[in-house]
């Protein structure tokens, strides 16, 4: 079971993550209501917080997801405290340098940071190789961290036990956890892009400190980009997922999920398909052969069914006419999966090819991303930092409270994504800092985002603000 | 010869000027990209005025900038893009435009100029002469240099692609052939044309090499690459099993 040393240092992750989402939500504003032209920021401004905002909300939702799942995975296994710790350190050491980058150095070559650009120095000189040493920092922290909980399964399930393959077949004697087999495709799939982050810093500083001797190639830098981004981006998303499987049930009072053979399937093909979705990103890019375009959008199609459908169906099954003690974890749960299904709809939209010619690189992009994640993957973890905070602990909301952050959240950020959606719809360009007159519609709907997400802000801080009471007081408690 | 010279220091003096300027006038062909060409406005052979707004809504226009007194580069230049644009794909969505950049050339001049190219006629093909000539030449990025010695300016061979809006969409320098000019029209008429950086020495890792002797794409050692990551996840998990391997009994 958890340890008091484990729950301190989840409390000291939990406060961590949401000051950075704090700071990284205000960015966010800043660059929307720069182009709502509320306030003027300079172009290298806005792209410098651009890169910040992006870079530091899919590093902090991914170790959300990395830290709920090793607390919980304690209940199983054994984890390692030094290698939490560690985690801990180089992600904090990590983020602090990117912002070193960008903050100080101006480095604004965007969250993709797509080759050639970071090459092109329209910013310190030394910024470019800060940028790229924290992320050597974080991928060497991450992986790790991935290989550490990965070894610690396989001390007591099989590698095929792990992949739950025996349920392939009618009565398996050994049970794997739902939770064990979503941590682990996960966790293979996070170790897979991680390495591809490796193969790409190593390429780029290959290329950096050669002085021109040797150079990388276009479409291999974006693809190893893509493979990193794209699919880290998505890991996240299912690190949630693994937390809804093992405590949805639990917080709602029903009967502990199990493992079946189609839940099996579901997941083993999501592993295949989530490696293979990133290909959808290089639609534009017409050297890439038209096999792997045409892998792209089907993976890209089949990567949201096996685990959506399964999930969804799951959930579904389990309130269906079912007495639910609702509460706001499992609430934020259920929410956020629909945010996950909506932006993943979204997404699938965006990853057809016929729509991508009208969708790509519009805000239709930041809009699914936004709506799996703000609306999806942040509640996911929302839930678990509550259900966190609250363990040892009499509830700390009241049915108002409980109100009251659901409601600014999904005011907040439904209203915050439609500014999206309608402006991606209108082929209204992504990252944009300023909008010229052809693109004029782009303004308003800036300056209703903006104060959407404000509002959203706000739920967040009366969230933030009632579990820190939690956080604190494990915190202040005995080790032992 | 006042006028002349007085006009050709201010010419260099503009672009001096412009130098120092927050956007730097480039004369590269990258340079002035997606800016607007100045709406100078025009005398044409017919002697009738008009602006490069009125002939660029008709149709994109290719603009070659030229002098009549030209001893060099400007006559071969527009044989050449005479006889291109017969060859070119798509030639017939643009009209050209030939303006003087010198300010001793007259209509009557420019006229003499399309008779001896035998394009008085072509409907395609529009001579004209500006009295605005030093902000169309800084619009585009076009410096030419007086040369009081032999009295003919230094300039590039230089012809820009304007699309129907009034934007640069393209710039070619130098005598070039059919198939640039054919992405030139392509470009100021909107349409996508693949370009790539050709395989250097120092590019090792290509995901495809291209042979340009059979115009194929064969992979390259950059696709190991991309599939290096599932490699050695594998490789990774096979090990930590190994090694962690459940304890019977």
């Amino acid at each position: 079971m958890e340890s008091i040393k484990s729950k301190k240092i989840t409390a000291v992750w939990i406060i961590t993550i949401l000051t950075l989402f704090v700071v990284s939500i205000v960015l966010g504003i800043l660059m929307r209501l720069n182009q709502g032209g509320v306030i003027e920021q300079t172009p290298v401004a806005f792209y410098v917080n651009m890169t910040t905002h992006g870079l530091t909300m899919i590093g902090i939702w991914f170790v959300a997801g990395m830290m709920a799942v090793n607390f919980l995975l304690q209940r199983y296994v054994k984890t390692s405290h030094t290698v939490n710790i560690l985690a801990l350190v180089f992600t904090v050491v990590g983020v602090l340098m990117l912002w070193t980058s960008t903050f100080i150095g101006k480095f604004h070559a965007g969250w993709t940071f797509l080759y050639p650009l970071p090459f092109k120095i329209m910013w310190a000189k030394w910024a470019t190789p800060v940028f790229y040493l924290a992320l050597v920092v974080l991928v060497v922290g991450w992986l790790i961290w991935c290989l550490s909980l990965i070894a610690q399964i396989l001390k007591k399930y099989s590698i095929s036990q792990t992949f739950a393959w025996q349920h392939f077949k009618k009565n398996p004697k050994v049970e794997t956890p739902p939770f064990i087999l979503i941590s682990m495709i996960t966790l293979v799939g996070i170790t897979t892009c991680l390495i591809a982050a490796v193969v790409l810093v190593a390429l780029t500083a290959a290329e950096y400190f050669s002085k021109g001797a040797f150079v990388n190639d276009a479409l291999l830098m974006k693809n190893l980009t893509y493979f990193f981004g794209h699919t880290i981006a998505n890991e996240m998303l299912y690190l949630g997922l693994a937390v809804i499987y093992e405590l949805f049930s639990e917080i709602s009072g029903r009967p502990k999920w199990k493992t079946t053979w189609y839940v099996a399937i579901a997941w083993n093909f999501t592993l295949v398909f989530i490696l293979t979705a990133f290909f959808h990103h290089l639609y534009m890019d017409f050297v890439q052969p038209e096999g792997l375009q045409i892998v792209g959008q089907l993976a890209s199609y089949f990567a949201s069914l096996p685990a959506a459908g399964v999930t969804v169906f799951s959930i579904f099954i389990a309130v269906y006419r079912t007495k639910i003690n609702w509460s706001l974890p499992n609430l934020l749960f259920f929410i956020g999966t629909a945010g996950w299904v909506i932006g993943g709809l979204g997404a699938v939209i965006d990853a057809t090819i016929s729509n991508n010619v009208v969708l790509h690189n519009t805000l239709w992009v930041p809009a699914h991303f936004h709506t799996y994640n703000a609306m999806g993957n942040v509640l996911f973890s929302l839930g678990f930092f509550y259900w966190f905070a609250t363990l040892d602990t009499e509830k700390i909301y009241s049915g108002k409270g409980t109100k009251l952050i659901l409601s600014l959240l999904l005011i907040g950020g439904i209203g915050f994504l439609l500014a999206f959606y309608i402006a991606g719809a209108d082929s209204i360009p992504r990252r944009y800092s300023n909008y010229p007159p052809e693109l004029a519609a782009g303004i308003p709907l800036a300056t209703m985002g903006a104060a959407f997400a404000t509002i959203y802000l706000i739920g967040i801080l009366i969230f933030f603000f009632n579990i820190s009471k939690g956080c604190l007081k494990i915190l202040s408690s005995p080790s032992s | 010869m006042f006028k002349n010279t007085f006009l050709t220091i201010l010419i260099a003096g503009g672009c001096f000027l412009a130098s120092g300027q927050e956007a730097p006038l480039s004369t590269g062909e990258e340079g002035n990209i997606y800016q607007k060409i100045y709406n100078a406005p025009l005398v044409t052979s017919t002697k009738q005025a008009t602006s490069f707004e009125k002939l660029r809504k008709e149709k994109p226009l290719l603009l070659g900038l030229i002098f009549t007194r030209c001893s060099g580069v400007c006559n071969p230049f527009l044989l050449q893009l005479k006889e291109n644009l017969q060859f070119a794909a798509n030639n017939n969505s643009v009209n050209v435009v030939v303006l003087s950049f010198d300010p001793r050339d007259s209509i009557t001049d420019m006229n003499s100029l399309a008779q001896r190219l035998d394009l008085e006629n072509d409907l395609q093909w529009t001579f004209a002469v500006t009295d605005s000539i030093l902000p169309l030449i800084q619009s585009v990025g076009f410096s030419p240099v007086w040369d009081s010695a032999k009295q003919q300016y230094d300039h590039d061979a230089f012809l820009v692609g304007i699309n129907k809006d009034g934007y640069i969409t393209k710039k070619l320098i130098g005598v070039r052939s059919a198939n640039d000019l054919s992405l030139l029209i392509s470009s100021v008429n909107n349409i996508f044309s693949p370009t790539y950086r050709l395989p250097g020495t120092n590019a090792l890792f290509s995901c495809f090499n291209y042979d340009p002797t059979t115009g194929k794409n064969t992979p390259g050692l950059g696709l190991l690459f991309i599939a290096l990551p599932a490699v050695v996840t594998v490789l990774l998990l096979i090990l930590l099993s190994y090694f962690n391997a459940p304890k019977v009994g």
